[in-house]
């Protein structure tokens, strides 16, 4: 194991953060060692490579959508700021004047409505849950969201799923709390009677996965 | 090459906007987000290498950044201070995860994720050997960085995406200068492991 | 006067929301932002097909087969599988009435009049059907039209415990 000055030599001449007398005395020193050469050559290519195919700039995925979620995101906190402030008309005051700007998209603008439209609502009626916006990966599914009130129930209707086969069995489970791993790696879920049903972990792929205690079905 | 360097003459009409958007002006925070929001993506995507989470990391960078604008001093540069807020953002949520690295993934799992972001080569095209193997090349060094722990992609990413000197990412972490160097070094040589066939010279 | 000045500084952090490794207690347990009920309901028609689940819903949403109905155009409502689950404030959180669809759940922070502000993802297995920035008030629950099966409708019910 070479001491550690000399590894950081090799990568501070690659990396172009020695001055022009260390430079020049390490470059000395692979003319005169094939091995310390080839070690640099070798670790260059890699440098070269990773630089290649690591991006700087990537098109970000529903980049439209990108903007017009944070333009909602930063209108529902202008509005949760001035209700803080405690007074009425400078809420619908703000909140006209932000609906005013009417280069939003049409994404965003719809998306705007519905925040409106639920935060305009008589005071009484503020008190029901909200979706503020809402959005599916898969381009055949659709959301429709409304308050009921004979329900006093909040919806987010899913339409264009794929239907579930009839010979898939659905079970549930009954949860009653949950214990988190200090390091956050897993979730255990225990029911009422303080066994454990469930344990969720993230995959490498950053996807949930499930390990049960007992067999499915 | 430093990341501020490269955006100097950028620098400039980013006060503009920057002072708009100080001022509530949504409009002007909007053309902002369209100008860095491929880099912050890239950075949080190399990091994290998940696509549906570096998109809402980014998210989330822009929303802090836009909370914090009250705090930023227009001295200094606008996207130095909005790819540390998103780096600081990506990190954290990486630290949650405890995403181990170091030989524990599972490589059939990580190679299929790492698609995006890699040139891709349009299935049924007649294409050239080349295009193919340097695909090829970006899957691999791709699934190679992913095996890293998050303390060494992130020098890695910082150094060879961002370009930032060794004090910038010392600043950056935070850690010594000496961290950073061994880090990079660990790193490299992690990679070139496995990379061993792509990259072995013989003299 | 030297230890009170850092416990002094440990609350102020805590008060602003400050979050971070740094400013948490190192073995307490993880700052929450209430509690919700999460229930996987299937809506059908045809009484045959009822798997037989005796879950019942909490007091907190009374006459929730009612309120169903009112929404769902189905005869019959069986609550497979229920969850109770704190919202963490810092970290996601998963209510998974059944491995077949749940949710993960993010705080954004309170919202008035006892409301949660929160990044919700509904999942069926490996896929995100929905993402959604929600505001969760509690007496006022999220019905979530989710797939059909069995000639009948996956419904996902999440609500606010109050505090």
């Amino acid at each position: 194991m070479k001491p550690p000055s000399e590894e950081h030599d090799l990568i501070r001449w690659l990396d172009g953060e020695m001055d022009e007398t260390e430079r020049a005395a390490f470059e000395a020193r692979i003319k005169a060692n094939p091995a310390l050469a080839q070690e640099a050559e070798e670790m260059r290519a890699l440098s070269a490579g990773i630089r290649a195919h690591l991006p700087a700039e990537m098109a970000v995925p529903h980049a439209d959508f990108f903007n017009s979620q944070i333009q909602v995101r930063i209108g529902q906190m202008e509005i949760d700021e001035a209700r803080r402030r405690e007074a009425v008309a400078p809420v619908l005051g703000s909140l006209l004047s932000w609906l005013r700007q009417s280069w939003l998209t049409a994404a965003g603008a719809v998306a705007v409505a519905v925040v409106a439209f639920l935060s305009l609502r008589p005071s009484s009626e503020d008190a029901h849950s909200l979706i503020l916006s809402s959005y599916t990966p898969s381009a055949g599914v659709q959301t429709v969201t409304f308050h009921d009130d004979n329900a006093d129930a909040t919806v987010l209707m899913l339409d264009g799923l794929e239907e579930v086969p009839a010979d898939r069995k659905i079970s549930g489970i009954s949860i009653s709390r949950s214990e988190t791993e200090p390091e956050m790696a897993s979730t255990t879920l225990f029911d009422a009677a303080g066994s454990p049903q469930l344990v969720i972990f993230r995959d490498a792929a950053g996807n949930p996965q499930f390990w049960a205690s007992k067999p499915r079905g | 090459m430093p990341a501020s360097a490269a955006t100097d003459l950028g620098e400039v009409s980013d006060i503009d906007l920057v002072k708009r958007s100080q001022a509530g002006d949504t409009r002007a925070f909007d053309m902002l987000v369209t100008k860095y929001r491929g880099r912050i993506y890239a950075m949080t995507y190399h990091l994290i290498q998940n696509e549906t989470e570096a998109w809402d990391l980014a998210q989330e960078a822009f929303i802090k950044a836009w909370r914090a604008l009250p705090n930023f001093k227009l001295d200094a540069g606008f996207y130095t201070w909005l790819y540390r807020i998103a780096h600081n953002v990506t990190y954290d949520w990486l630290r949650k995860r405890k995403i181990q690295g170091d030989g524990e993934f599972d490589d059939e799992r990580t190679e299929h994720r790492v698609a995006a972001g890699a040139e891709a080569t349009p299935k049924g095209d007649p294409a050239p050997d080349m295009a193919l193997r340097n695909a090829e090349l970006g899957h691999r060094i791709q699934a190679a960085i992913a095996k890293l722990s998050p303390e060494h992609r992130q020098v890695i990413v910082l150094r060879e995406v961002e370009g930032l000197a060794y004090e910038e990412i010392a600043a950056l972490v935070p850690c010594s200068l000496g961290t950073v160097m061994s880090r990079l070094f660990y790193a490299r040589k992690k990679l070139q492991e496995q990379l061993k066939d792509v990259y072995e010279t013989t003299l | 006067m030297r230890t009170l000045l850092p416990a002094l500084a440990l609350w102020i952090g805590c008060a602003l929301g400050v979050a971070g490794q740094e400013n948490a207690a190192p073995s307490a347990k993880p700052a929450t932002e209430g509690k919700v009920w999460g229930g996987l309901v299937f809506a059908t028609n045809d009484g045959t097909e009822l798997t037989g689940s005796q879950e019942k819903a909490p007091a907190t949403l009374p006459q929730l087969n009612t309120r169903l109905s009112k929404v769902f155009d189905f005869k019959h409502f069986e609550i497979l599988g229920q969850h109770h689950q704190d919202i963490f404030r810092e970290y996601e959180s998963w209510v998974v009435p059944s491995r077949d669809l749940f949710l993960k759940i993010d705080s954004n922070g309170p919202a008035d009049r006892g409301g949660v502000k929160l990044h919700l993802q509904v999942w069926r297995e490996q896929q995100v059907l929905v993402k959604s920035d929600a505001v969760l008030r509690p007496d006022s629950p999220l019905f979530i039209g989710g797939p059909k099966w069995k000639g009948g409708r996956l419904i996902f019910v999440l609500s606010l415990e109050r505090k």
